[in-house]
């Protein structure tokens, strides 16, 4: 309503109105079509479970319960909530730690590769892309091999090394490190090259404006490199965030999940909430709970990039 | 792609800048050994888990409670077994089929509204362009549920097409893309064309399309590769084995009778991960100044 009034306002008292294109309707109908009847659809509908009690059990016959099933996974006296609660501290511990190493270790490897005494640098480059360039489902099943606690052959280099076989993949503990480090293996690259973009990006005349006054190379860096790389890389630390939030393949391709918990039978110490969706709906049936995760996970995920919009400004873009 | 220009010759230029000759001081010279030692050491560590897989391939016993850099008595069997079993060839036809599909389907999907977005003016275009900003933030498989339980009621399951149906939901981004894109592309040409009498669909398909190539082109690439790499959705509604993607099909190799499957596996993952990272190397320049572009913007 209020839209419909100001534009009459405007049309009364300023500027003329622009002229409408009609045809982009046109134009516009196969995306919108297919958006809203695969996307938005989907999305609608999971909201709308996540307040039933539709599962297995209810298969025909659901019913709307409210908030219950948002209820049920956080309040610590429901048995559900030894699901969710660790599941989601786990969730952010994961992606924190993923993405800040990731980012450290590219950003020094970058620096490092920034030398220009190196002249065989760009061989290198190509080199460490490797990684990331070899599909993430491939390269963490084969991971899901290599760490195999009894014939994998991370233990038997280890093994060959004269040092004690790690139960990878068994205990919550190594599962959790075998994780980080996989991730490690497969993210710095990215990092890495967008790091160093970043560096090439910096102007020269700031090394020269800095050369001129005196400036030795580490008070360069300092003053220099180090503000440029922030200013430029620091934003892609949130996408990043928000992607390894919801980075199935990184953990249930890897564990699966595991290893089981003994506090219940739904998740595993390694499940993050988008694999805990995909047990619940896939395993128990219980598409209520995975929807309420869904649901959970949109407003989370909604949130953080809602902060990196304001912080790039990618809203006013649209205004234009 | 005028950022990926600008980087390319910032490259270039770096090296020339160099002097030629200059001899470098013990202290510039410590550092750049270092620098080597630390990177060499990254690369041994990047590279050996590929190296093991490679060797696995080749390695005709599958038991590794020794370790050795080489297999002993190398062999093609495993890669002999993969095609003789059949299941391998069907996996990749399934996924170069949902590939093809989705990727050419994405790109005919995406332009026109693309087009719409950057050229026309209409009621509902700011936050039609909002929507989509929102929207590429979820991926679509957060609403597996829903999905899984639609597909499920319609009789839908275990099926390629619901499958490529559900992955052609994703354009959002795609379209916000392909946008940016035609932004670069110079307005002059298209007043030059409207003096030409050319309606809005010739300027579209005379004058923004064959201009726009090589970003269709990355769209359909990554788009196919998206495919190949996307596991959640298939491993959810795809179930027979002549239905498996590649994924799906890689997934069950390893986690049955994992001992025994090894070898297969690992001959598997190579032939299909060698293609996939040759696009791969071909495309990453794009993504790498396409995110930096954005980021230089704010």
């Amino acid at each position: 309503m209020g839209q419909i009034e100001s534009a009459a306002v405007l049309r009364g008292h300023r500027k003329p109105r622009r002229k409408v294109h009609w045809s982009a309707y046109g134009y516009l109908s196969p995306a919108i079509i297919s958006i809203s009847v695969l996307s938005l659809a989907p999305i609608a509908y999971t909201i709308y479970i996540a307040f039933t009690n539709y599962s297995a059990m209810h298969f025909q016959t659901y019913q709307f319960v409210g908030f219950k099933n948002f209820i049920d996974l956080m309040n610590p006296n429901n048995p559900l909530s030894t699901l969710f609660i660790p599941t989601l501290v786990w969730t952010f511990i994961f992606a924190m730690v993923t993405t800040l190493l990731n980012y450290l270790v590219g950003l020094f490897l970058a620096v490092i590769l920034n030398n220009h005494n190196m002249r065989e640098a760009a061989v290198y480059r190509a080199i460490l892309i490797i990684p990331w360039a070899v599909p993430g489902l491939i390269s963490m099943l084969a991971w899901q091999g290599l760490l195999n606690d009894s014939y994998g052959q991370v233990n038997a280099l280890l093994h060959t090394l004269g040092l004690p076989s790690v139960p990878w993949l068994i205990s919550p503990f190594w599962a959790r490190i075998a994780i980080f480090m996989v991730n490690l293996w497969a993210g710095f690259p990215y990092m890495m090259t967008v790091s160093l973009g970043a560096l090439q990006a910096v102007p020269n005349e700031l090394y020269e404006a800095g050369s001129m006054d005196g400036a030795g190379w580490w008070q360069q860096f300092r003053n220099i490199t180090v503000p440029e790389i922030w200013k430029i890389t620091l934003p892609l630390v949130i996408p990043s965030f928000a992607f390894n939030f919801n980075n199935f393949n990184a953990v249930y391709l890897l564990t699966q999940g595991g290893p089981a918990r003994s506090t219940n039978q739904f998740v595993g110490y390694t499940d993050i909430l988008a694999s805990a969706a995909y047990k619940m709906t896939l395993t128990f049936n219980r598409y209520d709970l995975a929807a309420t995760i869904s649901i959970i996970l949109f407003i989370i995920v909604g949130f953080l990039s809602w902060v990196q919009m304001r912080y790039t400004h990618a809203f006013e873009e649209v205004d234009d | 792609m005028e950022q990926v220009l600008s980087t390319r010759q910032t490259r270039k230029v770096v090296p020339a800048m160099r002097i030629r000759g200059h001899r470098l001081n013990p202290g510039e010279s410590f550092i750049l050994w270092l620098s080597r030692v630390i990177i060499w050491m990254v690369i041994v560590l990047s590279i050996i888990p590929m190296w093991f897989v490679l060797t696995a391939s080749f390695n005709p016993s599958n038991a590794y409670f020794s370790f050795s850099l080489f297999p002993p008595h190398p062999s093609l069997v495993n890669y002999v077994q993969l095609f003789k079993d059949g299941q391998f060839v069907v996996w990749v036809r399934n996924s170069l089929i949902v590939g093809l599909t989705v990727a050419v389907g994405q790109v005919l999907l995406t332009a026109s509204s693309a087009y719409a977005f950057s050229r026309l003016r209409f009621w509902g275009r700011k936050y039609g362009l909002m929507i989509l900003l929102i929207l590429q933030m979820f991926p679509n498989f957060l609403a597996i549920a829903a999905i899984y339980s639609v597909l499920a009621q319609l009789n839908m399951m275990d099926n390629l097409g619901s499958y490529i149906l559900v992955l052609l939901g994703g354009s959002a981004f795609n379209i916000w893309l392909l946008k940016g894109y035609f932004d670069s592309i110079p307005k002059e040409l298209d007043e030059a064309a409207i003096i030409d009498g050319a309606s809005s669909w010739q300027r579209f398909t005379r004058v923004i399309l064959p201009l726009s190539v090589p970003m269709l082109v990355v769209i359909f690439l990554f788009t196919l590769m998206g495919a190949f790499g996307e596991y959640i959705l298939a491993g959810t509604i795809l179930q027979s084995p002549q239905n498996y993607t590649l994924g799906v099909g890689m997934y069950g190799l390893i986690s049955n009778q994992f001992a025994k499957n090894w070898g297969e596996f690992a001959a598997a993952a190579l032939l299909s991960a060698v293609p996939l990272t040759v696009i791969f190397g071909f495309l990453q320049r794009y993504i790498a100044s396409g995110l930096v572009a954005g980021s230089v913007k704010g």
